[in-house]
């Protein structure tokens, strides 16, 4: 019985009426994963350890949680124990983290099995997976184009149907826009909703961590484990999370959804503009009501990120030094020729890139120019979030101006064209809203996603309007042939 | 940009970056550098800023002992190291 494409609800009433049992589908997760290696998904896999955690949960006469033996794959970027973590770059190539991070040890807790780690951005930085030190990974639904990123491996995985669900992060657009390319859905939280430790820290006044999946009630079963107060991370709130399923189901009448006047989508292909316009239109008939509503700050987001991001990636990476994890430089003079040396080896381009902005940006003489600035002008931006939703439930946008495009094909000479791909997913960061996207058709053959922005610890509606529309909707059941790989 | 800021900053980040590749990199930063400039535009005046989107205290738990510190798991990681401390090469003569 094959278990490719199956959702978590599917795989979970398989399991409950024992038409497969948990260590049966750790093994066919691990073929399929074989199979289509040549995707380039996975940068590690937990096999003996999965398959001896299966054979423990096949034990247990009853599954005490919707995510028992179910098999899930992690970003590379989230320290699980005694399992190589690399973040997808040479500097920690050999790094086997002593603990897991709080999010992906909830979803362990609750009996979810871990695969395998995926390939991404190196330290996230990189919207099209192409930034890898172990190479790039292909989209599921053309060979030789991008996933998207940063998590692109975990985007690919659940495209290709080897695992039903995966995590990801998303820093400025890292969870949404690969599952836009990858025509599955992603979630990013509230910040603050899910634990960041143990995440491997890119900028982390804008790092989340979330789910990808099939459908937008699979992202609410692994966001339901995955959020609450962690004491190890001061940046997670303390608040009571509802069960994000209880509502999923709740008509949308009388909804209200705020289109932004300032994102001018006639630049765009017109096959985007037209997604967007028929997925306006399913809503109305499902009873909502579209607002315009201005964010009269919005142009600023590009730079904003552009300058806080870097500056806090520089601040965080300088911990990789070679003295205490990571690659070590051989052959140095000193110590500070040992911290060149061996940050100089073990860093990409894009990843020295962004440090050097950063460095540049936190300078002295430049702070109050390019990084005080920035962080005014993020207060203009929330500030005009905080207007808009006084008229609107939930806003409207692309999750992202294009399709997936092929490897190379962005970026090479002007890195700022590969950073407009974000133009619709960073501002949500920036003030620190969730979003979700759903894939809403194809543009090119190639799937599109719709981005929905919710108000401050609001998932549950945009997960309850993106879930209703996937139950007026087959998008989301689409699938990749797979015949080229 | 000139290139002496470029070798500044570099070090500053304890990076090095290859010959073939100084110019382009030079190229790269100052197009991000110009483009991030756009933000001067936008009138900030007695606007503060905004650090973290959670502008709220942070969170502070009690200081309890636990057994957290793994010694021997830590040092694992390091590439040179002895039982008790990372090595690195002599500082102090």
């Amino acid at each position: 019985m094959s278990i490719q494409f199956k959702t978590i609800r599917e795989l979970r009433e398989m399991l409950d009426k024992k038409a497969i049992s948990s260590e049966e589908l750790t093994n066919e997760t691990h073929k399929l994963a074989e199979n289509l290696k040549d995707l380039n998904c996975f940068v590690t896999m937990n096999k003996d350890a999965s398959i001896e955690k299966s054979k423990i949960i096949d034990q247990a006469d009853k599954a005490d949680s919707v995510l028992s033996g179910i098999p899930l794959a992690q970003k590379d970027l989230f320290c699980t124990e005694g399992l190589r973590t690399t973040c997808s770059s040479k500097i920690l190539s050999n790094f086997i983290p002593p603990y897991t991070a709080t999010a992906v040890k909830k979803l362990e807790s609750a009996g979810s099995i871990t695969i395998g780690k995926t390939n991404m951005d190196e330290f996230a930085m990189g919207s099209s997976n192409e930034t890898s030190y172990f190479g790039n990974v292909h989209n599921p639904w053309k060979k030789g184009y991008v996933p998207g990123g940063s998590s692109g491996g975990s985007a690919a995985a659940v495209a290709a149907g080897i695992v039903p669900a995966a995590t990801g992060t998303d820093t400025g657009g890292s969870i949404r826009q690969p599952a836009a390319h990858c025509g599955i859905t992603g979630i990013k939280p509230t910040y603050g909703r899910v634990s960041r430790w143990g995440m491997i820290a890119f900028a982390s006044s804008l790092d989340q961590a979330g789910p990808l999946a099939r459908s937008a009630e699979d992202c609410a079963i692994l966001l339901n484990e995955m959020s609450g107060h962690d004491s190890k991370d001061t940046t997670s709130l303390d608040i009571e999370c509802t069960d994000l399923l209880d509502t999923i189901n709740q008509p949308i009448k009388g909804l209200k959804i705020g289109i932004v006047k300032e994102f001018d989508l006639g630049d765009l292909d017109s096959e985007v503009q037209n997604r967007f316009e028929d997925s306006k239109k399913l809503y109305e008939t499902l009873g909502a009501e579209f607002i315009e509503i201005s964010l009269p700050n919005i142009s600023a987001s590009v730079p904003t990120y552009y300058s806080i991001a870097p500056a806090e990636c520089s601040s965080n990476l300088s911990r990789f030094d070679g003295v205490r994890f990571g690659h070590r430089a051989e052959n140095t003079e000193d110590l500070n020729d040992l911290y060149i040396k061996s940050r100089s080896e073990g860093f990409g381009d894009e990843v020295k890139r962004r440090i050097l902005i950063g460095t540049y940006a936190l300078s002295a003489g430049y702070y109050d120019a390019y990084y005080k600035k920035a962080q005014q002008v993020r207060r203009l931006i929330k500030n005009d979030f905080e207007s808009a939703f006084k008229s609107v439930d939930l806003m409207m946008t692309p999750t992202s101006p294009g399709t997936a495009f092929a490897f190379g094909s962005k970026g090479a000479q002007n890195p700022i064209e590969l950073y407009l791909e974000d133009l619709f997913t960073i501002s949500s960061n920036l003030a620190g809203l969730p979003a979700i996207s759903i894939p809403h058709g194809k543009v090119n053959s190639l799937p599109a996603g719709l981005q929905l922005i919710g108000n401050f610890l609001r998932e549950d509606q945009i997960l309850n309007a993106a879930h209703i529309f996937q139950k007026n909707s087959e998008f989301h059941l689409d699938k990749p042939s797979m015949e080229e790989f | 940009m000139d290139q002496e800021t470029v070798r500044t900053i570099c070090y500053l980040a304890r990076l090095q970056i290859d010959e073939d590749k100084a110019q382009k990199i030079e190229n790269d930063l100052e197009t991000i550098i110009e483009m991030i400039g756009g933000l001067q535009a936008f009138n900030t005046e007695n606007i503060q800023p905004l650090y973290s989107p959670l502008e709220k205290t942070a969170f502070m738990h009690e200081d309890i002992e636990n057994s957290d510190n793994q010694k021997e798991k830590f040092l694992q990681n390091a590439a040179v190291s002895n039982e008790d401390y990372f090595l690195v090469p002599r500082v102090v003569e």
